[in-house]
């Protein structure tokens, strides 16, 4: 049993990218030691909470993310699909709609545009940059169309207070065994699409595709859809997203999620997805957007400016690629030796 | 000989402006390895496309196992028993062997993967071949060679009647053939048909047992092997007698122009002293890994050394990067010539003027398109490149003809030494003897000639010197006119004494 336990742990010790994550989760603990010895205040319960809560969704982003970079894409419409599903589902809530029928509509519309980029991608062989750039624009049109080019009222007013309340009670301010829901949901998202990536055969062509897709084709996995596959699977990230920062401004924000599928990009990278494709673990996406929070968290708590905040992040993505290629050309060297 | 298992009648294919199958009959048996020959663009590739269901054919019979096919797909093929094993290797390199080897059909219970139970199969399938690999090796940690005997179990785990290889040992050592054709020959035992692709004639007599010869698209005969003699079968691919396999031109050997003084780089360049001399071809012969291509590359300053000096004409040049050889007139036309050689996106103008843009710029680096033209047309004339025009991509011409734009970026340049490495490594025999037309004339012009190339009998056949490299270290010098291949094989295969117990 115990040499069971023994092999079990070699091997997923010994798995593919694991050296990245680890190296992830060393540089994690190792920030917010530091952080914490500055301010104790980091090191507080209160502020643990606030952590897993605002981690939640850099997480789902950078699992959307990490699925594109993994089959060698990317999506650049994810922050435009967040802003659409926050300002969609808003916008019918303060119609008096209820929240559940209203989250359908945005998630619907969220499927959609990831069915529509996987085809231009996977189809049409569109380059990704310049397929996911066009659906960007359009759903970030979409996004300020839904409400005639206005952030919408208040979701918990009127008639719909009290559905309003629940619905950010649910994805934001409501905790369920002390720890915020936000971050429950992001946890069993996070896991469904750790089990599909790495378990299923979904999550065997999505690897073999960014690997060689022409091997993966000519070996009869149908490149179209895992490509669709994995599009979808942004789709529905950036809609609860959506949710999300809908439930926590109260209200539908035009502008919602801009940028995040950069730091979609930032927080994959970190956790050593390779956007060349092929290569990567979720297990690094988490502590990816992880190490992501917990500099923005430990910046604000000691003071930083917003400036300085985004200066170290990028010097921080830069440098964890940096690393990955030096430690990865220095074993090559080694190889080479042999 | 057993039953036929493949007919295929009268296939048809047109690509865009090509038509690149003409009426093109094909029979395969149970328990035969065919040969298919041809030049390159004969259409060998895309016969063997067809019937592993990567091209639909426009017209023409398919016939396997007495069953009439309309179109395949890959995934259909697979089912029916075909396998092909492409000529460039076909692998995901960032997944394990067992994971290559079951990709697209992958064993599952309900949703989830059967890593384990894979695993064991793709052991077995590769214990039956006596292949020492484990499966859950990354495929890209492996040699060449090996991810070459990966695909192989591949093709087989399918259960695959037909196996169609194209090309399997271009980058295989002696050694590694040796374990190649073995399996092949299991195989036959089994009843498996093999369809055999290769541009090494010479390996053909070890395994094949009938041929056929497609030239242009067209078929043009087949046979039993033994039935036909080699200048047969060249002429046959060619359309026309080739009257010399390996021209050989004599002049006499004139000053020495380089030499290199214990040169050092690495762990496969140890201790290298040669020199070169005007009218003489110098040839590097070895076994794959003898570090061969390291040795042009330390000399043409690709990659750092340790020690050692150049001298050209007697002095000592100093060469830390390419640009320093290029400009001392030392230049390298690389083994691979569609990753090292060519930027294959760029159309052949680009890539004859990229290396001689200092020569067709003026003063503030615009080009002088006037120059540009005059460079690219000489290289064209002189070389016989054969395009409609410069303007084409690099990536479409066939291999010999890329082969001579690599050589032809360097002409302009009145280069002293020029470096070939494996220069006909996957082009065909037509084409190979205008390569070593074009090294004679430069050796005729007193260019100095460095010929490196892992086939033994053009090493000794356009070579007028041999040296012989094992481990990174010279083991031996011949004349090629006075030496066998089997001398060469012996100190190719010197191996310093500690190592020759891990080597067998």
């Amino acid at each position: 049993m115990n040499e069971k336990k023994q092999s079990t742990m070699k091997r997923l010790l010994g798995t593919r990218g694991m050296g990245a994550v680890l190296t992830a989760f060393a540089g994690l603990i190792i920030i917010y030691i530091a952080f914490g010895l500055i301010d104790r205040n980091v090191f507080s319960g209160q502020n643990v909470m606030n952590l897993l809560r605002s981690m939640s969704k850099y997480l789902l982003i950078g699992v959307g993310q990490s699925y594109l970079l993994i089959t060698g894409n990317i999506d650049l419409s994810i922050g435009s699909m967040v802003g659409m599903s926050a300002m969609i589902s808003a916008t019918l809530m303060t119609m008096g709609i209820h929240p559940v029928a209203a989250m359908m509509v945005a998630m619907a519309c969220c499927l959609i545009c990831g069915v529509v980029n996987g085809i231009l991608v996977g189809k049409f062989k569109l380059p990704p940059f310049i397929a996911t750039l066009g659906t960007m624009f359009v759903t970030r049109g979409a996004a300020y169309m839904v409400n005639n080019n206005r952030n919408t009222d208040a979701i918990a007013t009127g008639i719909g207070k009290e559905a309003g309340d629940s619905f950010q009670n649910f994805f934001y301010y409501g905790k369920t065994l002390g720890i915020f829901n936000t971050f429950w949901i992001a946890l069993i998202l996070f896991l469904v699409f750790f089990f599909l990536l790495s378990k299923t055969r979904t999550g065997r062509h999505i690897y073999a595709i960014g690997s060689n897709v022409d091997a993966a084709k000519l070996s009869g996995v149908n490149v179209v859809y895992t490509t669709i596959k994995a599009y979808l699977v942004s789709a529905v990230c950036s809609c609860v997203v959506g949710f999300i920062l809908c439930a926590q401004a109260g209200m539908g924000n035009m502008e919602a999620g801009n940028m995040y599928e950069m730091y979609g990009v930032a927080a994959g990278v970190i956790g050593g997805i390779s956007p060349l494709g092929g290569t990567g673990l979720l297990l690094g996406t988490f502590a990816g957007a992880a190490v992501w929070q917990t500099l923005e968290n430990g910046l604000n708590m000691i003071g930083a400016q917003v400036g300085i905040q985004r200066l170290v992040i990028g010097i921080i993505v830069v440098f964890s690629v940096l690393l990955d290629v030096v430690v990865r050309s220095g074993s090559f060297g080694k190889k080479a030796a042999q | 000989m057993g039953e036929v298992i493949v007919s295929m009648k009268n296939i048809v294919k047109t690509f865009p402006g090509v038509k690149a199958l003409d009426n093109v009959n094909f029979q395969l048996c149970s328990g035969e390895v065919m040969a298919l020959l041809g030049e390159n663009g004969a259409g060998k590739s895309t016969l063997m496309k067809i019937l592993s269901g990567v091209y639909t054919r426009d017209g023409g019979t398919m016939t396997i196992f007495g069953k009439e096919y309309d179109a395949l797909t890959p995934k259909k093929a697979q089912e029916v028993g075909v396998a092909i094993i492409h000529q460039e290797l076909n692998m995901c390199r960032h997944l394990s062997v067992a994971e290559n080897m079951f990709l697209g059909r992958e064993k599952v219970r309900g949703i989830t993967l059967r890593n384990s139970e894979m695993e064991a199969e793709a052991s077995r399938i590769l214990g039956d071949l006596k292949i020492d690999i484990d499966p859950r090796q990354t495929v890209g940690d492996l040699p060449v060679s090996k991810q070459q005997m990966v695909e192989i179990a591949k093709a087989l785990s399918v259960h695959a009647k037909v196996l169609i290889m194209d090309e399997p040992t271009s980058s295989l050592t002696a050694k590694e053939i040796d374990e190649l054709f073995r399996i092949i020959r299991k195989l036959k035992a089994d009843g498996c048909g093999i369809v055999y692709i290769s541009h090494r004639l010479e390996e053909l007599a070890a395994i094949v047992d009938r041929v056929t010869i497609m030239r242009d698209g067209q078929y043009i005969t087949d046979g039993n092997f033994a039935d036909m003699t080699m200048d047969q079968i060249i002429a046959n691919m060619v359309g026309r007698e080739i009257k010399e396999q390996f021209p050989r031109v004599s002049c006499p050997k004139g000053k020495k122009i380089f030499e290199v003084k214990n040169l050092n780089a690495g762990k496969l360049v140890r201790d290298i002293n040669f020199s070169l001399y005007e009218g003489e071809i110098v040839g590097f012969a070895g076994l794959m890994g003898a570090g061969r291509t390291e040795t042009t590359r330390a000399i043409f300053g690709a990659d750092p050394k340790t020690s050692g000096q150049i001298l050209l004409d007697g002095e000592e040049v100093k060469i830390n990067c390419p640009m320093d050889a290029i400009k001392a007139g030392i230049v390298l036309a690389p083994e691979d010539r569609k990753k090292d050689g060519l930027c294959t996106k760029l159309s052949i103008r680009q890539n004859l003027a990229l290396p001689n843009l200092d020569l067709i710029c003026n003063g503030l680096g615009v080009i002088n398109s006037g120059k540009e033209d005059t460079l690219c047309e000489e290289a064209v004339k002189n070389l016989l490149i054969k395009t409609p025009s410069v303007e084409i991509n690099a990536a479409n011409l066939s291999g010999g003809n890329q082969q001579k734009v690599v050589v032809g970026k360097w002409l302009a340049r009145n280069s002293r030494v020029v470096i070939f490495d494996e220069p006909t490594r996957g082009i065909d025999v037509g084409a190979k003897v205008e390569i070593y037309n074009l090294m004679n004339k430069l050796k005729k012009e007193g260019i100095a000639v460095m010929f490196v190339s892992s086939e033994m009998p053009e090493v000794l056949g356009i070579a007028d010197r041999v040296i012989v490299m094992c481990d990174g270290r010279i083991t031996g010098e011949v004349m090629a006119q006075e030496t066998t291949q089997n001398e060469v094989l012996k100190y190719a295969t010197e191996f310093e004494k500690k190592q020759a117990g891990f080597e067998i």
